[in-house]
């Protein structure tokens, strides 16, 4: 029997060459020094870019394309191609930030073996195609992702952050297990487009669905914690502020993107036809709801910046859910693009902010030796001696709040738009609440900006140590593509159309 | 009145996650914390192969079940190191000492 059923696809060189640079690169570190494996896993994620244009092209000229090994299956559609342009994006970022933020840490090799690896398993993540694969995805990328998050393996506050993180995330991922198994126990099948097939003949039968209820809502509930979902998120602050700022950044901008990801197909799949998908979209509504109002009231009182941003990733959270709630809730295609519009923006601002906000930790403290978290004080005046980094900053809050012409005023704007379209009166109560949360959200953000610019130098920022140049120019590029796609946000609609369509195809 | 077999395996399911349930809401102790997630993972292997059992797939079932055993014994290395960091850095193995992060 031919094990290899299809020839192969360009997208799944965007699995094969991070996954496999991993080993790769610890190994050279481990050998040859760090300076190699800062290097080679920055190249390792360039070469990468190669495939994921080659597979964009595919995608737009011929659709959907699936890979087929023994009895894995892999399909590469839009939402897939969104998470992997996202993760390899602000991947690629990532490691040209830590070149200079985590040299000479200990371990720094396992750092970058641990980072491409978790890229690599987020690029899987997008594309399984069956229950169990997306599960071990999942696990791979949750096991990745504990690494890098008690990082600072001598901190007690990391460490900490870590415990919380792995018991949290390894129960979630439990009850998704056992989600699984339910399903495969009434339906006998594991692929998402034959469970979906089977659930819609059946017609559910009363065992059927109980079992699929159950199935449904165990699976809420584990990708929920990774989703950070209001009532499960606790771990969330910790992590993402404890983590070093290019996994914070990694974490808020992807990881639990992906959570999200793996959350509405696992359970869309499920739902079958009639009135499931409405109710589940009401779901995803009430947890938009709680996201944002609880984000926006946490974050306010936050005096690190790092926690803020973490607690801001709760709110934003709620706007992507929003998005995908109202097209799920009355079926409009407009809403859905806008959440994915929204989770590309967020990814990109959340990035900015947190690698900014960990250049100013960096040159104020890390470069010291110090490990303190950085203050919503230590930035006064900090436009004044790293003025680059403090606008970039200043354009990924600004950005996340919603200001015009930012790239987080036309993703907002797109899920609002949607959800007046819906013409429903509960849709138009939350986009109004969600619109009043961002004006809020501006509350602490404008904070942040305001002691940059407008305030005397701190102690920290006088005696800062200059800023190395592999730090700056992430942030450049960034903000430049934060107002970029801003004013021109149909530039990045060939990435957010495919995957709503992929979305709504599932419903 | 016999029970079905599929029927035991199902009880068996929910006493184990039984167990961990309730030790995950007790356990302060971070290895007992440990031993409590991996008799949850149990609970989630038993009711694949009872799911395998009741819809004939038992090869495909074992296989997935191999599969979540090597996953979860990777957590549970990653969270013994983290186990013996938190000892040696806080002195302590109780969860409810853990708590320089709040708000």
């Amino acid at each position: 029997m031919a094990l290899w059923t299809s020839s192969l696809h360009p997208f799944l060189w965007l699995i094969v060459i991070p996954v496999l640079a991993s080993p790769v690169v610890y190994l050279a570190g481990r050998l040859a020094g760090a300076a190699l494996a800062r290097w080679l896993a920055l190249i390792a994620l360039i070469v990468t870019c190669a495939p994921c244009v080659l597979a964009a092209q595919e995608l737009a000229a011929n659709g959907a394309a699936t890979f087929t090994l023994g009895l894995v299956q892999l399909q590469f559609d839009g939402l897939s191609l969104l998470l992997a342009g996202l993760a390899l994006g602000l991947g690629t970022s990532v490691t040209l930030f830590s070149n200079a933020y985590m040299r000479g840490e200990t371990g720094e090799e396992k750092y970058y073996a641990a980072l491409l690896a978790m890229i690599g398993v987020m690029v899987g993540l997008g594309c399984a195609n069956d229950l169990f694969n997306l599960w071990v995805w999942f696990e791979a990328m949750a096991v990745s992702s504990y690494m890098l998050v008690a990082f600072y393996r001598d901190q007690p506050a990391s460490l900490e952050a870590g415990v919380k993180y792995l018991v949290q995330s390894a129960a979630g991922s439990v009850l998704v297990l056992l989600g699984i198994a339910a399903v495969f126990g009434a339906t006998g099948q594991l692929s998402l487009a034959s469970i979906a097939d089977s659930v819609r003949q059946a017609g559910a039968t009363q065992a059927t669905s109980a079992g699929l209820l159950a199935a449904g809502a165990l699976m809420t509930v584990g990708f929920g914690v990774k989703a950070a979902l209001v009532p499960l998120h606790t771990w969330l602050p910790d992590a993402h502020s404890q983590a070093p700022s290019g996994i914070s950044a990694m974490l808020s901008g992807v990881v639990i993107e992906a959570g999200l990801i793996a959350l509405l197909r696992a359970v869309s799949a499920l739902l079958g036809e009639g009135d499931a998908v409405a109710r589940f979209g009401q779901l995803l509504l009430l947890f938009a709801a709680l996201n944002m109002m609880l984000g926006n009231l946490l974050a306010l009182k936050q005096t690190q910046v790092k926690r803020m941003l973490a607690f801001s990733s709760l709110s934003h959270m709620g706007y992507m859910l929003l998005g995908f709630g109202v097209a799920a809730y009355t079926g409009q295609s407009a809403a859905a693009q806008g959440g994915m519009f929204h989770m590309l923006s967020h990814g990109l601002m959340k990035g900015l902010a947190f690698l900014a906000a960990g250049a100013l930790l960096y040159t104020l403290y890390v470069a010291k030796g110090a490990h303190g978290p950085l203050m919503v004080n230590d930035l006064n005046g900090a436009a004044r001696r790293y003025p680059l980094a403090a606008l970039a900053l200043g354009v990924a809050v600004l950005g996340l709040a919603g200001l015009p012409p930012l790239v987080g005023f036309m993703s907002k704007w797109q899920i609002f738009v949607g959800g007046f379209q819906a013409g429903d009166t509960l849709v138009a109560l939350l986009v109004i609440f969600a619109a009043l949360n961002s004006v809020l959200s501006l509350a602490y953000y404008a904070p942040l900006v305001n002691a940059m610019y407008r305030r005397e130098p701190s102690h920290a920022v006088r005696l800062g140590a200059a800023m190395p140049p592999t730090m700056i120019v992430p942030l450049v590029v960034m903000s430049i593509l934060v107002i970029a796609l801003g004013v021109w946000p149909t530039l990045i609609a060939w990435l957010t159309e495919p995957a709503g369509q992929a979305l709504l195809a599932g419903w | 009145m016999s029970l079905s077999p599929l029927a035991i395996v199902l009880l068996a399911v929910t006493l184990l996650l039984g167990v961990g349930f309730y030790g995950l809401l007790v356990a302060r102790n971070l290895i007992k914390l440990i031993v409590v997630l991996q008799i949850l993972a149990k609970a989630a292997m038993l009711a694949f192969v009872a799911a395998g059992y009741g819809q004939e797939h038992m090869g495909l079932a074992q296989s997935m079940v191999a599969m979540v055993i090597v996953a979860d014994t990777v957590v549970a290395v990653i969270a013994l190191a983290l186990a013996v960091q938190v000892r040696r850095h806080y002195g302590t193995l109780d969860v409810r000492k853990l708590t320089t992060l709040r708000g």
